[in-house]
C-alpha cells in the first residue's frame, strides 16, 4: 500500500468514524424536543332538557352566601374572652391612688454601711495543716536553709577552706599558687579575691557566726529534701559566678586566640538566643515537631475558658511562661506572665488568671509531650490570644 | 539561626586583630604577628566547623505556642450556704446565699456547683480551705461567708478563693445593714465577687425604673414603677390615671424623667424618687415635649420638642432656664442619648428618608450618620463604657436589639422577635435590658435582658407586664 492509499484509507476511516459518532451522539443532541402531548378535555354532551333542569335548580345558590355570613360574627365572641382575661390583673388599678399618696418608702439605703475590710482579713485562711514529713530525722541540727559559706574577706583567718574548690577558675590558678610560698595569711587572702568569688555568697558571715558552723557545713550529707521546687535560681548564679572570675583574674593579655574564639562564640550564641529570652541552656535531640506542638495546643485550649472574661480582657493577649517537670506536668509555682498587649493592667491580670487556670487544669494530668525531648520543652511560653473569642 | 556562625567567627577573629592594633596604636605591617593572626583565624574557623552544627540543632529558649481559641462556658463556682454565726441568723444566711447565687448564675458567666456535690463542709467561717476537695469537683472559685445578727443589723462577711491558684482572691469583706435591706447586702456581695473574677464592675445592686402595664392592649393602663434589677422589691411611683412613657434615671439615681399625657399632650415630668414628688418641666406653649434624658452630669436634659409639626432636639437646664435648639431640620429628630463624657449625642432621625442613627456634638452642629445597614434604626443608647451604642432595628418585619461601635462599625444584632425595642444598659455596660412584646390581642410587653455577647437572653421575672425599662447606676 503506497502513501496515497494510506492517506485515503485514513481519511475514509476518520469520515466513517465521524458519521458513526454523529449517528450515535448527534441524534440525541440535535433531536428536536418532543412536542408536549395534546391534552384532551373530555366533554359530555347534555340535552337541552337537562340544561334547563340545572338552571332551574340554580336559585338555591342564593341561600348559601347567607349561610356563610354567620361565620364572621363568630370571631367576635372569640374576642370577648380577651377583655375578660384582662380583668384578672385588673383589681390592681383600684387601689392605684395609694402609691401617689404614700411617699414610697425608699428602701433605707442609708443604713447600708460601708465596707469594713479589715475585720475579715485578720485570719488569713491557710492550707490544710501540712503533713508531717519524717525528714527531720536526718537533719536534726541544721536549719534547712543552706549555711552561707565563709567569706574569707570578712574572716581574716586563713583556714584550709580555699584548698579544695578554689580552682574553679582555671585562669586564676597559675597566679595564686606561686605566691603560696610566702606567709600563709596574706598570700591566701589575695587569691581569694580573684578566685574565690564563685564560692562566696551574698551574705557576709561575721567571725562570730562563722567559727563553728564552718566546720559543720558538710551540707550534702544531711541536706533536707527540697520543700518546693526551687524557683530555678541555679542557672543564673552559676553563670555569673563562673564568668566573673575569668574576667576579673585575667584582664586582656592572656591568650588572644582563645579570646577571639570565645568572643565569636559568645556573639553567635547571643544572636541565636536573642528574642527567645532563653535560659541559655542548649537543648539536645531533635526538636519538638509541629504535630507535637499541635497536640499541646489542643490540650491547653480545651481548658482555656474565656467565658467569664470581661470584654476588655478579651482584647488582651497575654504571654505566660511555665517551667515543666519531666513528667509533662507544669510547675505551678513557676507560672508567670512575661508580657501582655492590648489591654489595661487589670484586664491583663484577668487574662493571665484565665490562662493560668488553663495550664493548671489541663496540666494536672501532664501534657502530651515527648519525654525524650524534655530539653526542648523544659520551659514553655504560651501566648493566649483571644482574638477569635471576641464578641463579634 | 546559626547559619552565619563561620562568617561571624572569621570576622570576629579579624576584628580582634584590628582591635588589638587599634589598642596598641600599631599601623604598619606585622611580619612577626602575621602567624599569630593566621593562627587565630584558623582556630576560629575550626571552632565554627565543630560547634556550628551542634548549635544548629540546639533550640534556645522556651518552647513557644500560641492559643487563639478556647472554650466559652460558665465558670464553675461553689457557694456553700453562709454560716449562721448567731442563732437567729439561720434563715437570713440561707436567703442571702441564694440571692448571691441567683445573681452570679443569672449572668450566664458563672455556674453554681450544687451544694450536694461539695466535699468539704464549712462549720465555721474561719475553717481553712481544703483546695484539693474543691478541685476534685472542678470548682474554680469558692465563696465562703458568715451571717450574724448584731445590734439589730445583719452582718455579712465573706471571702473568695481561687481554687486553682490555691489562694484567696482579694481581701475578705464585711457589710452590715438593716434586716429589711438584706437583698441589697446580697447584691453587694455578688457585685464584689463578680468584679474580682471578671475584672469589670458588677451591676447587681442597681434598680430599674419602667412602665408597669395592666389591662388589655386596647385599654392598657400604665404607671411608673421601680424594682431591683432582678424584679424584686417592686414599688409604684405613679398611679395609672394617665399614660406615662419612657422613664429615665438621673446619673445619681435620685430623679426620674418621664413623659406624661396628663394634659392630653406629651409633656416631660421630673420625679424625685425620695419623696415621689413629680413636677412638670417648663415648656413653650403650643408644643409637645417627649423622649427626655439627663446629661451625664445631671445638670441638663436633652429632649424632643414638636413645634408646628416639626420635631427637633432641644436642651434645657434641669433647674429651668430657656431651652436651646440643637437640631433644625424638617425631619423628625428624637431619642437623644449622651455619650458618657457628655461631649456628643446620638439620636435617630428620618432626614435621609428612613429612620437612621446620627451623632452630633452635644452643643449641636452637623450630625454624622452612623447606621447604614438595611432596615430602620431607632432608640439609640450610648453604653456607659462609651464604646458601643445599643439600638432597636426593624428589618424584614422583625425587630432586633443590636449594638454597634460609635462609628457605626461592627454592628451585631443580639435579639430577634415580633417586637423588641427600647434598650437600656446595665451600669457596667455588659447587659442590655429591653421590652419584648408578644403578638396577638392577648399579647403583652415584658422585660428581657441579654448579654452583649448575645448570650443569656432571659425574662426579668417578678415585674409582670412592663415596658420602657431604664437601668439606674450602681447604688451607693
Amino acid at each position: 500500500m503506497d502513501r496515497a492509499d494510506k492517506i485515503g484509507t485514513g481519511v475514509s476511516a476518520v469520515l466513517h468514524l465521524g458519521v458513526i459518532a454523529w449517528v450515535l451522539l448527534g441524534g440525541s443532541w440535535f433531536k428536536p424536543k418532543p412536542s408536549e402531548p395534546i391534552v384532551m378535555q373530555e366533554v359530555s354532551v347534555i340535552s337541552e332538557a337537562e340544561f334547563s333542569a340545572m338552571v332551574a335548580a340554580a336559585p338555591k345558590a342564593s341561600e348559601t352566601p347567607v349561610a356563610e355570613m354567620p361565620a364572621q360574627p363568630q370571631p367576635q365572641p372569640v374576642e370577648q374572652p380577651a377583655p375578660e382575661e384582662a380583668p384578672v390583673p385588673e383589681p390592681q388599678p383600684q387601689p392605684m391612688p395609694e402609691p401617689v399618696a404614700e411617699p414610697e418608702p425608699q428602701p433605707d439605703m442609708s443604713d447600708l454601711e460601708p465596707v469594713e475590710p479589715a475585720e475579715v482579713t485578720e485570719v488569713p485562711p491557710s492550707m490544710m495543716p501540712p503533713v508531717e514529713v519524717p525528714q527531720d530525722t536526718t537533719t536534726p541540727d541544721f536549719s534547712a536553709r543552706p549555711v552561707p559559706k565563709p567569706a574569707p574577706r570578712v574572716a581574716p583567718k586563713p583556714a584550709e577552706a580555699p584548698a579544695p574548690d578554689a580552682k574553679v577558675s582555671e585562669l586564676a590558678e597559675p597566679e595564686t599558687r606561686p605566691e603560696e610560698s610566702a606567709e600563709p595569711e596574706q598570700v591566701i587572702e589575695e587569691p581569694k579575691e580573684e578566685a574565690a568569688p564563685p564560692e562566696a555568697t551574698t551574705e557576709i558571715v561575721t567571725e562570730a557566726t562563722e567559727t563553728e558552723e564552718v566546720a559543720k557545713t558538710s551540707a550534702p550529707a544531711s541536706s533536707a529534701r527540697p520543700r518546693t521546687k526551687p524557683a530555678k535560681p541555679a542557672p543564673a548564679p552559676t553563670e555569673t559566678a563562673a564568668a566573673k572570675p575569668a574576667a576579673a583574674t585575667k584582664p586582656a593579655e592572656a591568650k588572644p586566640a582563645t579570646d577571639a574564639v570565645n568572643d565569636a562564640l559568645a556573639e553567635a550564641m547571643a544572636e541565636e538566643a536573642q528574642g527567645t529570652g532563653g535560659t541559655g541552656r542548649a537543648a539536645s535531640g531533635p526538636p519538638v515537631t509541629a504535630g507535637e506542638k499541635e497536640a499541646l495546643i489542643v490540650d491547653v485550649k480545651a481548658c482555656w475558658n474565656v467565658g467569664a472574661l470581661s470584654s476588655e480582657a478579651l482584647r488582651t493577649t497575654v504571654t505566660l511562661r511555665v517551667a515543666m517537670n519531666p513528667d509533662g506536668k507544669p510547675d505551678i509555682g513557676s507560672i508567670e506572665m512575661v508580657g501582655y498587649e492590648g489591654g489595661s493592667d487589670a484586664a491583663a491580670r484577668q487574662a493571665y488568671e484565665a490562662g493560668r487556670r488553663a495550664i493548671v487544669r489541663c496540666g494536672s494530668d501532664g501534657f502530651p509531650l515527648p519525654a525524650e525531648k524534655y530539653d526542648h520543652w523544659r520551659e514553655i511560653e504560651i501566648v493566649f490570644n483571644p482574638e477569635k473569642m471576641r464578641m463579634k | 539561626m546559626i547559619t552565619a556562625s563561620f562568617g561571624q567567627i572569621f570576622a570576629a577573629a579579624q576584628a580582634d586583630v584590628m582591635r588589638r592594633d587599634a589598642e596598641t596604636g600599631y599601623k604598619g605591617p606585622r611580619p612577626e604577628r602575621g602567624m599569630a593572626s593566621m593562627m587565630r583565624i584558623a582556630l576560629a574557623a575550626l571552632a565554627a566547623l565543630m560547634i556550628g552544627p551542634a548549635m544548629a540543632q540546639a533550640q534556645q529558649g522556651p518552647l513557644r505556642i500560641e492559643i487563639t481559641d478556647g472554650v466559652i462556658e460558665p465558670l464553675p463556682y461553689a457557694l456553700p450556704t453562709f454560716v449562721a454565726e448567731t442563732g437567729d441568723a439561720g434563715q437570713m444566711a440561707n436567703d442571702i446565699t441564694r440571692v448571691i447565687a441567683a445573681d452570679l448564675s443569672g449572668t450566664g458567666l458563672f455556674r453554681e456547683i450544687p451544694e450536694s456535690a461539695h466535699i468539704q463542709r464549712f462549720g465555721a467561717f474561719d475553717m481553712p480551705v481544703s483546695y484539693p476537695d474543691w478541685q476534685a469537683i472542678n470548682a474554680q472559685a469558692l465563696i465562703v461567708g458568715g451571717v450574724s445578727m448584731q445590734g439589730g443589723k445583719v452582718v455579712v462577711k465573706f471571702r473568695l478563693f481561687d481554687i486553682y491558684s490555691g489562694q484567696q482572691l482579694g481581701d475578705g469583706q464585711q457589710l452590715a445593714a438593716s434586716p429589711a435591706s438584706w437583698r441589697r447586702l446580697a447584691h453587694k456581695v455578688a457585685d464584689v465577687i463578680y468584679s474580682r473574677v471578671t475584672g469589670e464592675s458588677g451591676y447587681f445592686d442597681s434598680r430599674v425604673v419602667f412602665v408597669s402595664e395592666t389591662g388589655p392592649k386596647d385599654a392598657r393602663q400604665k404607671r411608673l414603677a421601680v424594682a431591683d434589677y432582678d424584679g424584686a422589691n417592686i414599688q409604684y411611683l405613679t398611679d395609672s390615671s394617665t399614660i406615662v412613657l419612657a422613664p429615665r434615671f438621673s446619673p445619681d439615681g435620685g430623679r426620674v424623667l418621664y413623659t406624661t399625657f396628663e394634659t392630653g399632650f406629651p409633656r416631660i415630668k421630673m420625679l424625685d424618687t425620695r419623696n415621689v414628688a413629680a413636677t412638670l418641666l417648663p415648656e413653650i406653649p403650643g408644643t409637645m415635649t417627649f423622649a427626655p434624658r439627663f446629661s451625664p452630669d445631671g445638670g441638663s436634659i436633652v429632649y424632643s420638642m414638636e413645634q408646628g409639626g416639626n420635631t427637633d432636639l432641644w436642651t434645657m437646664g434641669v433647674s429651668g432656664g430657656s431651652p436651646s435648639r440643637l437640631t433644625n431640620s424638617p425631619a423628625i429628630e428624637t431619642a437623644p442619648s449622651y455619650s458618657p463624657d457628655g461631649s456628643r449625642i446620638v439620636f435617630e432621625s428620618d432626614r435621609s428618608g428612613t429612620q437612621q442613627l446620627y451623632i452630633m456634638s452635644a452643643g449641636g452642629g452637623e450630625p454624622t450618620r452612623i447606621s447604614f445597614g438595611e432596615g430602620r434604626y431607632g432608640t439609640p443608647v450610648w453604653s456607659p463604657r462609651g464604646d458601643l451604642i445599643a439600638f432597636t432595628k426593624q428589618h424584614a418585619g422583625r425587630f432586633h436589639i443590636g449594638v454597634m461601635r460609635t462609628d457605626g462599625s461592627e454592628e451585631r444584632l443580639l435579639t430577634a422577635s415580633f417586637l423588641d425595642e427600647g434598650p437600656t444598659w446595665s451600669p457596667n455596660g455588659r447587659v442590655i435590658m429591653f421590652t419584648r412584646e408578644s403578638p396577638g390581642a392577648a399579647g403583652g410587653a415584658q422585660l428581657f435582658s441579654v448579654d452583649i455577647s448575645g448570650r443569656n437572653l432571659k425574662k426579668v421575672d417578678g415585674v409582670g407586664a412592663a415596658s420602657d425599662p431604664a437601668w439606674s447606676p450602681l447604688l451607693p
